[in-house]
């Protein structure tokens, strides 16, 4: 095994091929307390690419249900259970990776589903975290939580699913780091669904097999969102292109969110794939639950999400979310508005940092009616 | 009387019984020996492989390079081989109650495979795979590939029986069922099949012929010549691979032979397996 550097616990880690980053890397910010899971995504994926015999069952895309929600099934407990208890010390984690605690005989720690955990893809839909006391009202902080937490590949630095392919029939691509599974070479030996731990690799019986997603790629080379972005009607999502900490530039909205704000977080960092879907962390989720999915900075990213109405440039940044399809690789706030740029600095978007609000009377007096909304 | 003459009938059949009972085939623990024939036989039924000695080859777990077998599972492979100088026949026999063929996540296909030096060379290659520069050629048999050759339906539901579908894109009634337009649309929906990948199918023969050169290399051959059959009884499975001799080989000449089995029920898949290391193999060898 390889010594790579991983930014997100803050040390060296073990891995099976040496440290070799994409020219750029594809990137992701979900803002979890915007998401609905009205499964917009999971339908545009599945129609675009998982119609075909054999793909049925696959959900490139999902939307799940936390702390209850899993596809497949106890997909992040399983392996938190076989990692045991770990531990960060301050930014620097200090416990195993999936990759440190691969047993004898096996590149990764891992475990394999079975076919019957693919059976419920919506189990523990809009389950409470506790159960509802009688005679219980909302008094401002709520007892019982769920959230919804939208998942696709994460794309990761260091994938595990790369690591465990025996036959190297997995890579990352050098132009944007999206991670593919080349279909002319796989022969299904199922390794990578066992290795991921995002569990984002799926075996097709059809074809013999496995397939994942491809964040889109014939989009993005077009300087396009992938269709979950896309379709995403919560506006939850934005794409673009993420660089290392020490290279960061405040003005690509990644790397703004992800390393100047700390705003959002990498899903399970403690497992050592250095993802790169970020996280805007829920709100309303008990800090012990938040640490163990987003890692130590949860804290931090929360008060400074809690704190962007006061903070134009956070703010302005998240209006950007869902304001258009193409990939915006600059913004910069415009006094009151944010404009978004391409690659080659061609504004390609400008939204208000408030929508302006109209009010209208309560009577409509010249239809005689009363209206039901008013803004 | 009549029951004096029942107990005698039945002694006198007990008592031949084992006369009546297949004649076992010679052993030749050594080796595998390559028995010459005019013709091959074409099914692991034929009397011929009643006179064909057959040695017991041992198998280890594979646990040279990760992923590694860490529970050993099929112990012994019997091996049969027959020649006629140009191909050669391996009727391989195993102990497996179980007859795993369909494929499905966490789900595993038995297989089998024999393995031989690319060329008659005075050195040969790793056993385990080759090496670069020194390949190896594998025939490659899987009860999947062979239920698929044994008619299951290239569909969903022939794996899945309980399973509805709701509408696939490349079945839309517009299109004409199996008209070009309608399965070039169908391959679409397919990556590894549009690919020409022959994991994904269809497929007419129960085998793969590949190349290796050290593990994590295998390749598919250009062409697969091999043919093969596999059968599965209260017992296990007999498989009959025919494929081309090494180049360079012809009757009379040595060998080495190397034998690999997959238990799907054990998840053995890939580098998970059972397999033996270089036995001599004598082609031509008298009987």
């Amino acid at each position: 095994m390889a010594r790579v550097y991983n930014w997100q616990i803050d040390r060296e880690m073990s891995y099976w091929y040496p440290e070799k980053r994409p020219k750029r890397q594809f990137a992701a910010v979900f803002d979890t307390n915007k998401c609905i899971a009205c499964q917009t995504c999971t339908l545009a994926c599945k129609t675009t690419w998982t119609s075909g015999k054999g793909q049925e069952y696959m959900l490139w895309n999902n939307v799940e249900t936390k702390p209850y929600g899993f596809y497949p099934l106890a997909w992040d407990v399983n392996l938190l259970e076989r990692l045991g208890a770990q531990n960060w010390d301050g930014q620097r984690y200090t416990g195993r990776t999936i990759f440190e605690a691969a047993q004898a005989g096996e590149r990764v720690l891992g475990w394999r589903p079975e076919e019957i955990d693919y059976a419920n893809p919506n189990v523990g839909e809009d389950d409470c975290a506790n159960g509802v006391e009688k005679g219980a009202y909302f008094q401002g902080v709520h007892n019982s939580w769920f959230f919804y937490l939208a998942r696709i590949c994460n794309h990761c630095t260091y994938p595990a699913c790369l690591a465990s392919c025996p036959r190297a029939s997995i890579y990352k691509r050098p132009e944007d780091g999206i991670v593919v599974i080349d279909q002319s070479r796989c022969r299904g030996y199922q390794e990578c669904v066992k290795a991921c731990p995002y569990k984002k690799t799926f075996y097709n019986p059809m074809t013999g097999t496995s397939e994942k997603c491809i964040a889109c790629f014939p989009k993005i080379e077009l300087g396009l969102q992938p269709q979950c972005f896309a379709n995403c009607i919560g506006k939850i999502r934005f794409a673009g292109w993420i660089s290392k900490p020490e290279s960061a530039r405040p003005d690509n909205p990644i790397d703004f969110l992800v390393h100047v704000k700390k705003v959002a977080l990498p899903l399970f960092p403690q497992f050592g794939l250095e993802p790169n879907v970020y996280y805007i962390p829920p709100l309303n989720v008990p800090r012990d639950f938040l640490l163990q999915l987003f890692g130590p900075n949860v804290d931090a990213a929360l008060e400074t999400y809690r704190n962007a109405p006061q903070d134009k440039d956070l703010a302005g940044l998240l209006t950007l979310f869902g304001s258009t399809e193409l990939i915006v690789s600059k913004w910069k706030r415009v006094q009151e508005e944010i404009a978004g740029y391409d690659e080659s600095n061609r504004e390609i978007v400008r939204v208000p940092l408030r929508e302006p609000t109209l009010v209208r009377q309560a009577f409509d007096a010249k239809r005689n009616v009363a209206r039901s909304n008013i803004t | 009387m009549n029951a004096r003459i029942v107990l005698l009938a039945i002694f006198v059949v007990a008592a031949t019984l084992p006369a009546c009972k297949k004649p076992e085939p010679p052993i030749s623990e050594a080796e595998v020996r390559a028995v010459a024939e005019k013709t091959i036989p074409s099914t692991s039924e034929d009397k011929v492989w009643e006179r064909v000695p057959f040695h017991p080859a041992k198998l280890l777990m594979q646990d040279v390079v990760e992923p590694r077998l860490m529970q050993a599972s099929t112990s012994t492979v019997r091996v049969q081989a027959v020649t006629d100088g140009q191909m050669i026949a391996f009727r391989l026999s195993w102990n497996d109650p179980t007859q795993d063929d369909l494929p499905g996540p966490g789900r595993f296909e038995d297989a089998a495979a024999v393995q031989l030096p690319a060329g008659i060379t005075p050195d040969v290659p790793n056993p385990q795979m080759g090496e670069p520069g020194k390949p190896v050629e594998i025939t490659y048999w899987s009860a999947n590939f062979q239920a698929m050759v044994n008619g299951r339906k290239d569909d969903i539901s022939a794996i899945y029986p309980q399973a509805k579908i709701d509408h696939y894109p490349f079945e839309a009634a517009s299109l004409k069922p199996g008209s070009p337009a309608q399965l070039e649309m169908a391959k679409r929906y397919a990556p590894a099949r549009s690919l020409g990948n022959p994991m994904a199918g269809p497929r007419k023969v129960p085998v793969q012929d590949l190349i290796a050169e050290g593990p994590g290399t295998l390749r598919v051959a250009e062409k697969t010549i091999s043919t093969g059959v596999g059968k599965h009884s209260k017992d296990g499975w007999t498989v009959l691979l025919i494929r081309p001799l090494p180049n360079g080989a012809q009757i009379g000449a040595r060998t080495q032979v190397a034998f690999a089995v997959w238990e799907g029920s054990h998840q053995e898949v890939g580098a998970r397996k059972m397999r033996s290391g270089w036995i001599p193999l004598a082609l031509g060898a008298a009987r």
